[in-house]
């Protein structure tokens, strides 16, 4: 028999190191003889979309696109350290650090428009497409390369989090700064002949801040979901006596297209002060209510509670035959 | 030794191949198609995925030797003169590339798929789709690539259509 | 505020392109002319002092060195957090994969055939498995004091008379297991030494600059000699942060002054790289009638098996979510991790934070079971808002939308 249910999980992330750790973003933005913008920071791109998160922020205050900017981020010799690529903190941090040196390279460049272009006040300047314009006067223009005289034009910033340590013996304190919120649902059908376990409907209401790039953070929410739905019914290491048996893609099943459905993706938007443009980090809020909603979802349907992880077929199916043996 | 002649995107070359070779390292190490990646060795992840003869085949799992005589599609072989091909543009467009390991063999099996049925229901591509894995997407913009490919291919279809209808 | 302009757009990801036509490089695509390819020895047992030979290996035409803990010319030891591992094992190993030599040799098939040849003498050492077990005064011990690595405690309120205070109760335990990043590019690199005398090691990583230090102290020079480059990486998930092969392929290159290759098996990527810690999680937590939570307690001990890693960040961050995103009045909450002789565990997306949503999710459906109302009522009563003060007592004061993420999910769902 096939039996439905529903069910939801609400969970919190705190960003970044945390407990008072220095939690420290750097980034540099070069103008060259060509006024070609490049930015060196050593945000690493796993697949997240790092790349492209950064050059929207940089764009965004330089008035670029985000293939107008030559991002060096890969490189220990030509970038100071951003931090690691984990804690859901790059946007947030690497973010911030990078939008603050393109900030202050643009009031640098709109000071040197106003000299070069003999106005009062740098009011009014608007900068696009790798000039700078006065907006009541458009022909009073000057591009970058005209502003670049000998050498290069370069900004540094850098971004520090805060975050404070905890007190030892009661462990209050402020250990992590934003924090990212969401609810997710899913509605499950549990085959009580063999165990198996289909999530057959998805709704995913992720707190984000401000979306910097919609179509990556519903990537994020894709990728999350699956991850979160492994966990809970499909990965198994079989690790017994510090041996691994299911070290190999055969025997360690991970989802696969089938096993994933298509999702309601709903982005909930409001902006963090903090944070560049109001946008938080995602990259592991996305995993965390999985787990638990499909477990809840799996008691609506069969009324058999869980408590260990994953609930692969033959834990339910036994899960299930010994209910049925104590309701005799 | 075993002496093969095939073909890799539309190139005829005969090589020297060791009995122990497979594919995927001919075309890694010999030919440098580096597009073309290893995942787990054991044609469970897909990422070695190239078309052999119209065929998906993980070239993990298949050796040297037997591409003789075969017509042999990797990634590299897929970009046209004037740009991408209208599922890698449909990849890029939907949003359906994380880390873009399993992007290739993503993209051919896409191929594989399409060629078949040109017009493919969400199950259908999800079933085609079954033999990659990927850890980042979670499929689904990957599902929505195919699908705007499918849209792609059938618009430069029309498009061919009636240019040649105005010849 | 102004609107703005590329902020919030669906832009198309500027690595895109790279990706889509296999045009991307990830280090095992990397060919450096006259490569050698390097291969790990690593432990086959869980606990045991060892004594390596390597004569036999050498011998094998084509082998050039082969490297152990003798060869480390700088600090045998590495560590995101606590230098507990080592480049090389030399007195002992802890788990099954400990590296206890590198082979270089002048192809991966020479390499790896000579791998089989160092002999490995293991005297067994008892072992541990369990976390509960292994905090006990006579577990066996896997590094110099106590298995406890780091111990988590939140107080806050008076649980022991809050919970006099609650209409219902529920105690339950909870497991976790151990789970796998599974990125689908297993660890690669290719090391060389350039003009310059920098030693330049190419391998996907989540930090290059902590890399680079972890690659210096272990060879013994100055950061800035280390330059480390990372290409296209093929996911991570966190299990990308500690060192796997950077040390050793810099090393080989440093004393040899030749490139070095090598790419991992799916098979040894699994041992290579941290686990997701396992939590066993024990809850107790009291509502008053209307479904208002009061108190909660709670344990947790997470596995973070034969070495340390981020274990502390991640048992602190479980100890710190450990009540879901509501508000209790009266919170103790103790959080431990412990060294076994399991596979490591480190960081893996979600970080400890991921672990406890398993236990306190279900417990909130519990509670609302037996109180008569609905898991979305429940947590709409509960959940934090602006203004809220977590376990910590860390106030919440701007952008907390989770009531409006719960209704979402109530509207859409049910």
């Amino acid at each position: 028999m096939k039996k439905r249910g529903k069910g939801i999980g609400a969970t919190f992330y705190g960003t970044g190191y945390g407990n008072g750790f220095p939690d420290v973003s750097k980034a540099v933005v070069e103008i060259d003889k060509d006024g070609k913008v490049s930015i060196y920071s050593c945000a690493t791109e796993v697949g997240q979309g790092a790349k492209t998160i950064m050059m929207q922020i940089a764009g965004e205050v330089l008035g670029l696109g985000v293939n107008d900017i030559n991002f060096i981020s890969e490189d220990t010799s030509l970038t100071q350290d951003s931090g690691t690529a984990a804690a859901s903190r790059q946007t947030y941090n690497t973010g911030n650090a990078i939008k603050l040196a393109a900030e202050s390279m643009k009031n640098k460049l709109l000071n040197l428009a106003k000299d070069y272009l003999k106005l009062n006040a740098t009011l009014g300047l608007e900068m696009e497409d790798h000039k700078i314009y006065l907006k009541m006067e458009p022909e009073k223009c000057v591009y970058f390369n005209q502003l670049v005289e000998k050498e290069n034009i370069k900004v540094s910033e850098s971004f520090t989090a805060q975050s404070t340590q905890m007190d030892e013996e009661t462990g209050q304190g402020s250990p992590y700064w934003p924090y990212t919120f969401n609810c997710y649902g899913v509605e499950v059908e549990v085959d009580t002949e063999t165990g198996i376990v289909e999530v057959i409907k998805g709704v995913c209401a992720q707190d984000v801040g401000r979306a910097i790039n919609p179509e990556l953070v519903e990537g994020q929410i894709d990728g999350g979901f699956a991850m979160g739905l492994g966990y809970a019914i499909m990965e198994d290491l079989n690790c017994v006596n510090g041996k691994i048996h299911n070290n190999k893609f055969s025997k360690y099943l991970i989802p696969t297209a089938l096993d994933m459905i298509d999702l309601q993706k709903i982005i909930v938007e409001d902006p963090e002060s903090t944070a560049p443009f109001g946008a938080k980090g995602i990259g592991e809020p996305v995993m965390t209510a999985v787990t638990p909603a499909i477990l809840n979802a799996v008691y609506d349907a069969i009324g058999v509670r869980f408590y260990e992880i994953p609930i692969t077929p033959d834990k339910v199916l036994k899960a299930i035959n010994d209910s049925l043996r104590e309701g005799e | 030794m075993f002496r093969i002649n095939f073909t890799i995107n539309n190139k005829g070359y005969t090589v020297d191949v060791d009995e122990a070779l497979r594919l995927v390292d001919l075309l890694r190490d010999k030919f440098q198609l580096t597009g073309t990646k290893e995942g787990c060795a054991e044609g469970e992840c897909g990422a070695c995925t190239v078309i052999m003869d119209g065929r998906t085949v993980q070239s993990c799992l298949v050796m040297a030797f037997q591409a003789d005589g075969s017509n042999i599609t990797t990634i590299e072989g897929l970009e046209r003169e004037d740009g991408l091909h209208p599922i890698q543009r449909a990849f890029l467009d939907a949003g359906a590339v994380q880390c873009g390991f399993c992007t290739p063999g993503m993209v051919l099996s896409s191929k594989a798929l399409l060629d078949k049925n040109s017009n493919p229901s969400r199950e259908e591509i999800r079933e085609g789709l079954s033999g990659n894995l990927c850890r980042c997407t979670g499929y689904n913009k990957i599902v929505d690539a195919v699908a705007l490919a499918s849209k792609y291919l059938k618009e430069e279809e029309s498009d061919g259509a009636s240019e040649n209808s105005r010849k | 505020m102004e609107p703005l302009k590329i902020v919030g757009n669906r832009e198309i990801r500027v690595d895109g392109m790279a990706k889509v036509t296999g045009k991307a490089i990830y280090p095992q695509d990397i060919f450096l002319e006259n490569a050698l390819y390097g291969y790990t020895v690593r432990s086959t047992k869980v606990h045991a002092k060892i004594e390596v030979d390597i004569k036999k290996a050498e011998e094998i035409e084509g082998v050039v060195k082969i490297l152990t803990h003798k060869d480390v010319t700088g600090m045998n030891a590495h560590g995101v957090l606590f230098k507990d591992q080592e480049v090389f094992c030399s007195q002992k190993v802890r788990r099954i994969g400990d590296p206890i030599a590198f082979v270089i040799a002048k192809s991966q098939k020479v390499a790896k055939e000579a791998s089989k040849m160092v002999e490995i003498k293991y005297t067994e050492l008892p072992a541990v498995f369990d976390p509960v077990e292994a905090m006990k005064e006579d577990a066996p011990i896997i590094h110099d004091t106590t298995n406890i690595r780091y111990y988590y405690k939140c107080r806050k309120g008076n649980v022991e008379e809050a919970f006099k205070k609650c209409d219902v109760i529920v105690e339950r335990e909870y497991k976790t297991s151990m789970v796998e990043h599974a990125f689908l590019q297993t660890e690669s690199g290719v090391s060389y030494v350039d003009k310059e005398g920098v030693i330049n090691v190419c391998a996907a990583t989540q930090y290059p600059h902590f890399d680079q230090l972890e690659v210096a102290e272990g060879l013994g020079v100055n950061k800035e000699q280390v330059r480390i480059i990372n290409p296209a990486v093929g996911g991570a998930f966190g299990g990308r942060e500690d060192i796997t092969l950077q040390i050793h392929l810099a090393l080989g290159a440093y004393l040899l002054k030749k490139p070095i290759r090598m790419t991992y098996s799916r098979e040894e990527s699994f041992y290579a790289h941290a686990k997701r810690h396992p939590i066993v999680m024990k809850y107790k937590t009291g509502a008053d009638k209307n479904g208002k939570l009061i108190a909660m307690e709670a344990t947790l001990i997470g596995d973070t098996g034969a070495y340390a890693s981020w274990a502390i960040n991640v048992m602190r961050k479980a100890g710190v979510h450990a009540t879901g995103p509501y508000e209790i009045q009266n919170v103790a909450i103790d959080s431990y991790s412990v060294y076994t002789n399991n596979p490591y565990c480190g960081a893996m997306r979600g970080f400890g934070a991921t672990q406890v949503p398993v236990a306190s999710e279900q417990q909130m459906d519990i509670i609302a079971e037996k109180l008569g109302i609905s898991p979305i009522e429940i947590r709409l009563r509960n959940c934090f808002k602006v203004g809220s003060k977590t376990a910590t007592g860390q106030l919440l004061n701007e952008s907390v939308p989770l009531k409006k993420c719960i209704e979402e999910v109530q509207n859409k769902l049910f």
